[in-house]
């Protein structure tokens, strides 16, 4: 007990003196997740969409892949990751493994079937004739998809949420194609969960104990920004007061 | 051109399934044209169709820029889409403010922010909505929801403005209120529409003229008056409620006026079908007057003796059933049955005009004798 508290003291410090070894590694987990929820969510959206909302050829297929990639085994999918990018691999001319770049990529494929999955069962979910509604007051088919996807806005953000968890909390891709390199006596391809193992592995239960605290800090956080955005709570008094502000504004003007 | 959209051969067809066919049918600039019609019968399809919504199976549409339907290009198409605007029978409102529903279209259309708020906030007036603006659009009340969607699509200002059964999902006073906010904004607005509903009492307050689309096809089109009193057909008369549609006979005819066998029983009516023609015959139970004493018939020409079977009072009407050789309904006022005292098994004299008569060819399979 008494080394788990000793641990708790030891990660309080790293965090409050912002270690620049835990800060480092902290901060390219952010990166390397946005990242990779941002072009999970760039291919998702518009996967989902079409699955959705398109019949053709093919479709069944997609969807089941599709279902199928939001249970994949991290480990898996850094399997053929690793596959593709070695150097005698179908991309190993690109050089990108055990670079953040491959983690990014395997973590792109973790998020992007969550993303597109969960998109695809709230639009399916959603009144059609909304999309309808849309084009007959003048929306283009692009317009009233986007219309659509904006009143399904809380499940979107379902959607982001359920993939950047998923991603910032795996482990087995981001170590089987980043490597958990350090460069320089710096982190390069450590990202902390990747930087837990080894920690605990190498018995410096402090640090492990820090990075997950951060880890678990940042996930909530994240979480809880969206969360207050898609429940509307967050946004909501800042949008007020500003919009009074420039009304008042116009007024004065005018 | 004093059509704004001419449909011509529209024919729809899902999976084989023919759903409407209309040879003709066009809409003149400025009326309220109601297509009426049961359920399923192609009416919402017709309404798809005209807002390129859907594309045809067979067949074209002529639109006010003179632009066929199997003509235009994507850019045109868009152009036309954009002076229309469609109600559907649902509110089918996005999640946002009253204010930013109504504004959705013009946002679209790109309009210039000023004018933009100017034309929102005058319908909102219009519609006595401006105290709801801020609300989500989704907290409304079923009649409020429908009022926003009227006033979404009429802020647009479109040459044409097509409604899907729009007061199918409200109460009777909602029904009332908006019906009044139709027919008052469409006529001041100067806009052309399409109503489109299944049920005719609806409609016959502010249509110009009735259109009868059963089974996807299209039976008629007039005045209300006109269809609702001769209808064309005996689908049309039974659509309307008809409920003396009876099956009789020419038996002699001389200048357009002629003599019918119903039964054991002669009637005369209005009517050019030779002799031996099979025909159906329709009664408005309300041209139907009953008398204590036939001295009393005036120049009615049909003086029919009846027994009374049955009365029910509805509201301040008694709908008295009669037996007259063959079934006959009429309505009287509660006023009358009582001051005449009409219960069951009373002897009466019906009369009835020959031009209260309407005469329809048969078409129909004849009724089992006896």
């Amino acid at each position: 007990m008494g080394e788990i508290w000793q641990g708790f003291v030891e990660a309080l410090r790293l965090i409050v003196t912002f270690n620049p070894y835990v800060m480092k590694i902290a901060l390219f987990t952010l990166y390397v997740c946005a990242i990779a929820t941002f072009f999970g969510m760039l291919m998702g959206i518009p996967l989902g969409s079409v699955l959705a909302l398109y019949r053709f050829r093919g479709r069944k297929f997609l969807v089941t892949l599709v279902n199928a990639g939001m249970g994949l085994p991290p480990v898996v999918v850094g399997l053929f990751v690793y596959l593709f990018l070695k150097r005698r691999g179908p991309l190993g001319f690109l050089g990108w493994l055990y670079t953040p770049k491959a983690i990014v990529i395997a973590e792109i494929v973790l998020a992007m079937p969550l993303i597109a999955g969960i998109t695809m069962a709230a639009l399916q979910n959603e009144n059609p004739k909304i999309r309808l509604q849309a084009r007959s007051l003048g929306a283009g088919e692009a317009g009233s998809i986007l219309t659509l996807l904006r009143e399904t806005r809380i499940s979107l953000i379902a959607a982001v949420i359920a993939g950047f968890g998923g991603i910032i909390s795996e482990v087995g891709a981001a170590m089987m194609v980043g490597g958990n390199l350090m460069l320089n006596g710096e982190p390069y391809t450590r990202t902390l969960t990747t930087a837990t193992v080894q920690e605990v592995g190498m018995g410096n239960s402090e640090l492990a104990i820090a990075l997950g605290i951060i880890l678990l800090g940042i996930t909530f956080l994240l979480v809880w920004v969206l969360t207050s955005i898609q429940q509307g709570s967050l946004l909501s008094e800042p949008v007020r007061v500003a919009k009074s502000l420039f009304s008042r504004f116009r007024k004065e003007a005018a | 051109m004093d059509f704004l959209i001419s449909v011509e051969g529209l024919r729809q067809e899902y999976d084989g399934r023919q759903v409407l066919n209309i040879e003709k049918l066009e809409l003149i600039e400025g009326e309220i044209l109601a297509v009426v019609g049961p359920n399923g019968s192609g009416k919402s399809t017709l309404l798809r169709l005209i807002n390129l919504l859907e594309k045809p199976t067979h067949g074209d549409i002529v639109y006010w820029s003179g632009k066929r339907l199997s003509e235009i290009d994507r850019n045109e198409r868009r152009e036309l889409a954009r002076q229309m605007a469609m109600i559907f029978q649902e509110p089918l409102l996005f999640k946002r403010s009253v204010r930013a529903n109504v504004t959705y279209g013009l946002k679209v259309r790109k309009t210039g922010k000023d004018e933009r708020e100017k034309m929102v906030e005058d319908i909102l007036a219009k519609l006595n909505l401006t105290e709801l603006a801020d609300r989500n659009a989704l907290t409304l009340s079923g009649g409020e929801a429908q009022k926003v969607t009227l006033g979404r699509a009429m802020v647009l200002q479109p040459r044409l403005l097509l409604m899907d059964e729009p007061l199918a999902s409200l109460d009777v006073p909602s029904r009332k209120d908006l019906r009044g906010y139709i027919s008052d904004l469409v006529r001041e607005m100067g806009v052309t529409a399409i109503y489109v509903s299944h049920d005719y009492h609806e409609v016959l307050e502010i249509a110009d003229r009735l259109a009868v689309l059963i089974g996807g096809n299209l039976l008629q089109v007039g005045k209300p008056s006109e269809v609702f009193g001769r209808p064309a057909s005996e689908e049309v008369a039974s659509f309307f409620g008809a409920e003396n549609l009876l099956e009789g006979e020419v038996v002699k005819c001389r200048e357009g006026m002629a003599r019918l066998r119903v039964k054991d029983v002669e009637l005369e009516a209005l009517c050019e079908l030779p002799i031996g023609s099979r025909v159906k015959a329709l009664i408005h139970p309300e041209e139907v007057a009953l008398l204590s004493d036939p001295g009393d018939a005036g120049s009615a020409r049909n003086r029919l003796r009846a027994r009374v079977k049955e009365v029910h009072v509805i509201g301040a009407l008694a709908k008295v059933t009669l037996d007259c050789g063959f079934p006959l309904v009429a309505y009287i006022t509660r006023a009358s049955r009582e001051e005449m005292r009409i219960d069951a098994g009373l002897e009466v004299t019906a009369v009835i005009k020959a031009t209260a008569i309407h005469v329809m060819p048969y078409v129909g399979r004849p009724e089992a004798s006896g």
